[in-house]
């Protein structure tokens, strides 16, 4: 469903990925592992449509997706959180939500000026459909409440409904559990693991191997912009590159 | 409750004027004026965007019907939105390309704008050069030039009504409610991952606020029946910020508060000149620093004792649509 063909991506003299290619099958829920600066989050703003490749080309449901802008990609199906908690930071949750709708509700600003009873009912449906989203991911109860102001485990998860509520059929997560107690890092993954595949194919990026082993398919490892690992997450311990290249200096609990 | 006051305060605009002196009309055709300005830079305040530069817009506006009234003889009415379609139409061509710059950029380079087409009106012959256009008259209806104060009062109320109406709904719309997602560049981010296109949204509000801007400038180049590069500056661009500033940015109600206050006030303060900046620049700092969140907010900090204030409308349609 997402083929990555060989993708290089130059920021001036720094080679932050070189030739990687891997590809992403539906349903699927693939970790993207490797230490600070190996070119994950590049990875994800290429896929996403923040930034083109150098050279490369991406394939989203058999169309070539290189290039198009985020919100091109957006519309085709491609979500994704970001590995700073990005959030309206002065609207509620709720109203967060809502943004993440904004594809599938047409504006009809004519109708909203005049304030006509079709369009005040489309509100409504709107808003429930919003709602619906807060209580898949559990955090409901926090619909009015301002998003700056509630504490980072349910901003997380936030982040996940907005992303979902434009209804993806790839959605990315950069660092989903990153900043989350063990609790609440499990709360999250067992969400990503059940609801939210259900929906769509998950690719995220991850540093804690507790949670790759625990919950994802498929663990891909990227080192200095190099892929040198694709297979299952229990291999990742036993391929002799991790171990050299990574997993040697990190946390392997 | 709020309704019956609205309905209170257009009926009194209706009924009232015909009693008032003719400088107390010219005071009310002011403000109204500067409402809409005022309001119709708050559709882009409400973006996260400052413009220095709204006057060039009012300015093309006023230019544009003054000239096709003048020159080619068509009637005011058209000429007013012609005004306002030109004033968009130079918003849309320079927002295409500004709008990507954030914060003091973009307002530098509506100043900017507005500067070059301050120039051009005092450079060119067919603009009339520093002198302006003189003679620019009011329009008619049924056969009645409307000359008096009273009869134009009327066309000014009708058009601010209007105006005033339209931007106050649209902030209610989807529309004005994705422009909320729009403030930072980093929302702005997350506001296109969700599919959102950002340069159109943008552009089309800019778009929208001067187009208001544009039509009430001609409304009120056809009230002064004239028109010079002097009376569209920068200090009118100044004053429309340091309106919605005062007034507040939280509510819709803010700009408007603050607009008719400070233009009541600079009315009154006219003949002592270049004293009206320096009580606005006054009134600026200590509500600044006194009332971040504008006059607007006085009452609802009073209220909840100083509790944190929402910098944002609630999109009320929306969050009222709730389940309750």
């Amino acid at each position: 469903m997402l083929e990555i063909r060989s993708i290089t991506k130059r920021f001036g003299g720094l080679t932050a990925l070189q030739d990687v290619a891997f590809t992403v099958g539906r349903g699927e829920l693939v970790a993207l592992v490797g230490p600070n600066g190996a070119g994950k989050s590049t990875l994800f703003n290429i896929i996403a449509g923040a930034f083109p490749p150098t050279r490369g080309q991406i394939v989203f449901n058999g169309r070539d997706v290189t290039g198009l802008s985020s919100h091109d990609l957006a519309r085709l199906g491609v979500a994704r959180t970001f590995q700073q908690t990005t959030l309206f930071g002065e609207q509620t949750a709720l109203e967060n939500v809502l943004h993440g709708l904004h594809r599938h509700v047409p504006a009809r600003v004519v109708a909203g000026l005049l304030a006509t009873p079709a369009y005040g009912k489309e509100q409504r449906e709107v808003a429930r459909r919003a709602l619906g989203v807060l209580e898949l991911l559990g955090i409901a109860a926090y619909r009015d409440t301002v998003a700056a102001d509630l504490p980072l485990g349910i901003q997380k998860l936030l982040t996940v409904a907005v992303a979902l509520a434009t209804e993806p059929v790839l959605l990315l997560l950069d660092e989903p559990a990153a900043g989350l107690s063990r609790d609440e890092a499990t709360r999250m993954m067992n969400l990503v693991a059940s609801e939210i595949r259900q929906r769509c194919t998950v690719v995220l990026v991850e540093h804690n191997m507790r949670i790759v082993a625990g919950w994802c398919d498929r663990a891909l490892v990227l080192h200095f912009g190099q892929k040198i690992y694709d297979g299952a997450p229990e291999g990742l311990t036993r391929d002799q590159g991790v171990v050299d290249a990574y997993l040697g200096v990190a946390e392997l609990a | 409750m709020k309704r019956g006051l609205l309905g209170l305060l257009i009926a009194a605009l209706v009924l009232l004027p015909p009693l008032g002196k003719p400088y107390v009309l010219h005071v009310v055709i002011v403000i109204l004026i500067n409402v809409v300005y005022a309001q119709a830079l708050y559709v882009i305040m409400r973006m996260g965007y400052l413009s220095f530069g709204h006057a060039g817009y009012i300015a093309l506006g006023g230019y544009t019907s003054a000239l096709l009234v003048t020159k080619l003889a068509i009637t005011p009415w058209i000429g007013f939105l012609a005004g306002g379609v030109v004033a968009g139409i130079f918003a849309w061509a320079l927002g295409a390309v500004t709008l990507k710059l954030r914060g003091i950029y973009f307002s530098l380079s509506v100043f900017a704008f507005a500067e070059v087409v301050n120039a051009a009106f005092r450079a060119f012959e067919v603009f009339g050069g520093p002198a302006g256009i003189a003679g620019v008259p009011r329009p008619a209806l049924l056969g009645t030039r409307l000359n008096t104060h009273l009869q134009f009062y009327y066309v000014v109320l009708a058009v601010a009504l209007v105006s005033l109406f339209f931007l106050y709904r649209l902030q209610w719309t989807r529309f004005g409610f994705t422009l909320l997602a729009l403030r930072t560049r980093e929302t702005e981010r997350l506001a296109e991952s969700l599919g959102i296109n950002a340069a159109r949204y943008k552009t089309l509000a800019f778009v929208v606020s001067c187009f208001f801007c544009g039509l009430m400038g001609a409304v009120h180049v056809h009230y002064l029946r004239f028109v010079s590069p002097f009376v569209f500056t920068f200090f009118l661009s100044n004053d429309l910020m340091i309106y919605v500033m005062v007034g507040g940015l939280g509510s819709y109600w803010g700009p408007m508060l603050g607009t008719v206050l400070l233009t009541g006030l600079g009315e009154q303060l006219f003949a002592a000149g270049y004293y009206k900046s320096l009580v606005y620049a006054v009134v600026l700092l200590v509500v600044i620093l006194a009332l971040p969140g504008g006059l607007i907010s006085l009452p609802r900090i009073l209220r909840r004792g100083g509790a944190r204030e929402r910098v944002l409308p609630v999109a009320a349609d929306v969050t009222a649509a709730r389940e309750r």
